[in-house]
C-alpha cells in the first residue's frame, strides 16, 4: 500500500505514532489529540542548512508559533534574518519532518512569521504548493540536502 | 449532510493499485476505459460496462435511479510502467482514443499507443476497453526544461498542448506516425504553468499558472500562436481549467478556494461572469465540467481539492434580467478519499455515462461515481 512504501522510506522510529503509520486502518476515535509540544520536540533539533546550530537554538521554530486544529497543523518559523535565501529550504525541512512523523490525517501548513522576510509571500506559496513540494523531493541534491538537515532531527528524545 | 440536495454522490468503484499518490484521472473518449496516473510512475487503465444482469430489463445504459449505482462495473484491465523517472503527473487522450500522452516531472512527454492487435480484435469481451493489448511508447517528447505539469489535445486531436514548471507552454502538431512538430513555445507566464486546455472545437487554447492569471491563445494568420488575453482577478495559483461543453464558457480554480467562470464576449475575448464561493475550505485542485444528465442547461460543473469535497453545480444560463449565470449545488460529498487530498475529476463524456465520473487522491486510489436522483 502507499502507506508502507512511505513507512519504508521514511524513518519514522522516533515517531510518537510508528505503530499507527504501520495500520491502514482508519483513524478512530480514540486517537490521542496531539499538542504544541509534541510537534515542536519533532522539528526542534533540525538543523540549519548554514549553521552548525539547530533550529531552536537559533530561534527559528519556537512551541507558542505551532498552531493545532481539527487535524489540521500550522507551523510558523522565523528567518534568522529577513533576506534569508535558505527560508524555503528550512520550511522544507520542517514539511518533511511532520511528513514522515504524523500520521496521514493531518494537514500541514508552513508559513514564515509576518514581516520576518522580505519574500514572505513568496516563501509562503512555495512551501504549501504541494505540486511544487512534491517535485522538490523527487530532486536527489536537494534531498541529499534535506537529509543533512534532518539526520539530527531524531537526536533528542521527548 | 446535505441532505436536501436533489442529487447524491454514490461509489461505484474503488480501484486500487497505485503505490504512491495518483494525480489525475481521464476517460477515453471513444472506448470504455478509464486511465490515472501516479507518482509511482504508472498509468493504469481500468474497462467501464453495465452489468448484463441489471441491464437485462433495459438495454438503456443511462437508465437512472435505485439500480444505478450498482450497474456499472469496471475492471483493472492494464498497467503501462512508462519508464518515466519521476512522477507520471498528468494524463490526455487524444480525441481518437488510440493513443494517449504523460506528462512527468522528469520533463518529458510520453504518446503511448496499443500494439496492432492480430486477431484479438479491437474490443475486448469485458466491455470493450480493448485492454488486453500492449501500450508502447510512440514517441518521447523532450523539449521542456523542468517538470511537465499539464498535457491536453485539441478537440480535433491535431494538436497537443504541454506546460511546464519552465513557465512555457508548447503546442506540438500530431503528424501521421507519431511525429510531432513543435509549432511554438510560448513564454507568456511568469511562474509554473500548472494546466493546459483546449477548447471544445475551436483551436483556442487556455493556460493556467502559478502566477495567478489564465491566459488564452490562438493562432495568428502568420501561422504563429500568440496569447490574445490574460485573465487576471484569481488571488493565488490557478490549479485547473475546464470549459462547458458548449465552448461559450471557461471555469478556472485555485488556491484563493474560488471558481470563476469566464463568458466568451468576442472572438478572442473573454470576461468575468461568476465567482463561486465558500465551496471549499482548502486549495481546489480539479474541476470538470460535462453535459451532465439535468434538464437541458449548461450541464454540470464539479470540483475538488485538498478538503477532499466533491461539489456538484447544475449550471443554467443567466436567468431573465441577470448577466450571471445560474448556478445550483445539486449534489455534495465530503471525505470523499476518507482524509485525503483529491487531486483531480473528471465527467466521463460517453454517451449514456453523463451522470459518471471518477476522482484520484493522494492515498493512491482511484474512485468513479455517479449522481443519482436522491
Amino acid at each position: 500500500s502507499s502507506r508502507n512504501t512511505r513507512k519504508s522510506r521514511f524513518e519514522t522510529g522516533e515517531s510518537l505514532w510508528v505503530n499507527d503509520c504501520d495500520s491502514d486502518d482508519s483513524w478512530d476515535d480514540s486517537v490521542e489529540p496531539i499538542d504544541q509540544d509534541e510537534i515542536f520536540e519533532l522539528i526542534r533539533s533540525i538543523s540549519d542548512p548554514e549553521h552548525p546550530n539547530s533550529l531552536e537554538e537559533l530561534r527559528v521554530v519556537s512551541a507558542k508559533q505551532i498552531g493545532i486544529g481539527n487535524n489540521h497543523i500550522m507551523v510558523e518559523f522565523t528567518p534568522t534574518v529577513p533576506h534569508c535565501g535558505l527560508s524555503t529550504l528550512i520550511g522544507l525541512s520542517i514539511r518533511v519532518r511532520l511528513l514522515r512523523s504524523l500520521p496521514q490525517r493531518f494537514k500541514v501548513d508552513i508559513r514564515v512569521k509576518p514581516g520576518s522576510h522580505q519574500s514572505e509571500h513568496a516563501v509562503n506559496k512555495q512551501l504549501n504548493d504541494k505540486e511544487r513540494v512534491a517535485a522538490a523531493l523527487e530532486n536527489p541534491a536537494l534531498v541529499d540536502t534535506l537529509e543533512k538537515c534532518l539526520a539530527t532531527a531524531g537526536t533528542r528524545r521527548i | 449532510m446535505s441532505s436536501d440536495l436533489p442529487y447524491t454522490i454514490r461509489c461505484i468503484a474503488t480501484l486500487e493499485g497505485h503505490h504512491d499518490r495518483a494525480w489525475q484521472v481521464a476517460w477515453n473518449p471513444a472506448k470504455p476505459l478509464l486511465a490515472s496516473c501516479s507518482a509511482d510512475k504508472s498509468v493504469r487503465m481500468y474497462a467501464y460496462s453495465t452489468k448484463p444482469s441489471v441491464s437485462a430489463g433495459s438495454d438503456d445504459p443511462s437508465a437512472v435511479g435505485a439500480g444505478r449505482a450498482d450497474a456499472i462495473a469496471l475492471t483493472h484491465v492494464s498497467t503501462i510502467p512508462t519508464g518515466h523517472t519521476k512522477t507520471v503527473r498528468s494524463i490526455a487522450w487524444a480525441p481518437s482514443g488510440r493513443t494517449l500522452a504523460t506528462g512527468s516531472f522528469d520533463a518529458n512527454i510520453g504518446v503511448w499507443e496499443q500494439e496492432e492487435g492480430d486477431g484479438d480484435g479491437e474490443d475486448g469481451e469485458n466491455g470493450g476497453g480493448g485492454g488486453t493489448r500492449e501500450w508502447e511508447c510512440a514517441t518521447l517528447l523532450e523539449g521542456h526544461e523542468t517538470e511537465c505539469k499539464g498535457v491536453a489535445y485539441s478537440a480535433g486531436g491535431e494538436l497537443l498542448a504541454t506546460c511546464s514548471r519552465d513557465k512555457t507552454v508548447w503546442i506540438w502538431e500530431v503528424h501521421p506516425d507519431s511525429d510531432f512538430e513543435c509549432m511554438g513555445v510560448l513564454m507568456e507566464h511568469t511562474q509554473d504553468v500548472k494546466c493546459v486546455a483546449w477548447h471544445p472545437s475551436e483551436q483556442i487554447l487556455a493556460s493556467a499558472s502559478y502566477d495567478d492569471t489564465i491566459k488564452l491563445y490562438a493562432d495568428d494568420p502568420d501561422e504563429d500562436w500568440v496569447c490574445v488575453q490574460t485573465l487576471a482577478g484569481h488571488q493565488s495559483t490557478v490549479w485547473a481549467l475546464a470549459w462547458s461543453p458548449c465552448g461559450t464558457y471557461l471555469a478556472s480554480a485555485s488556491d484563493d478556494l474560488t471558481i470563476k467562470v469566464w463568458k466568451r464576449a468576442g472572438e478572442h475575448r473573454w470576461e468575468g461572469n461568476l465567482e463561486i464561493k465558500g465551496a471549499h475550505t482548502r486549495s481546489i485542485y480539479s474541476i470538470s465540467w460535462g453535459k451532465g444528465k439535468g434538464d437541458g442547461g449548461l450541464g454540470w460543473l464539479t470540483s475538488t481539492g485538498s478538503d477532499g469535497k466533491i461539489n456538484v453545480w447544475d449550471i443554467q444560463e443567466p436567468p431573465e434580467g441577470s448577466k450571471e449565470l445560474e448556478h445550483k449545488l445539486i449534489a455534495s460529498l465530503s471525505s470523499s478519499h476518507d482524509i485525503n487530498d483529491v487531486n483531480s475529476v473528471a465527467w466521463c463524456a460517453r454517451a449514456g455515462y453523463e451522470d459518471m465520473f471518477a476522482t484520484a487522491g493522494d492515498d493512491g486510489l482511484v474512485k468513479a461515481w455517479v449522481v443519482v436522483p436522491a
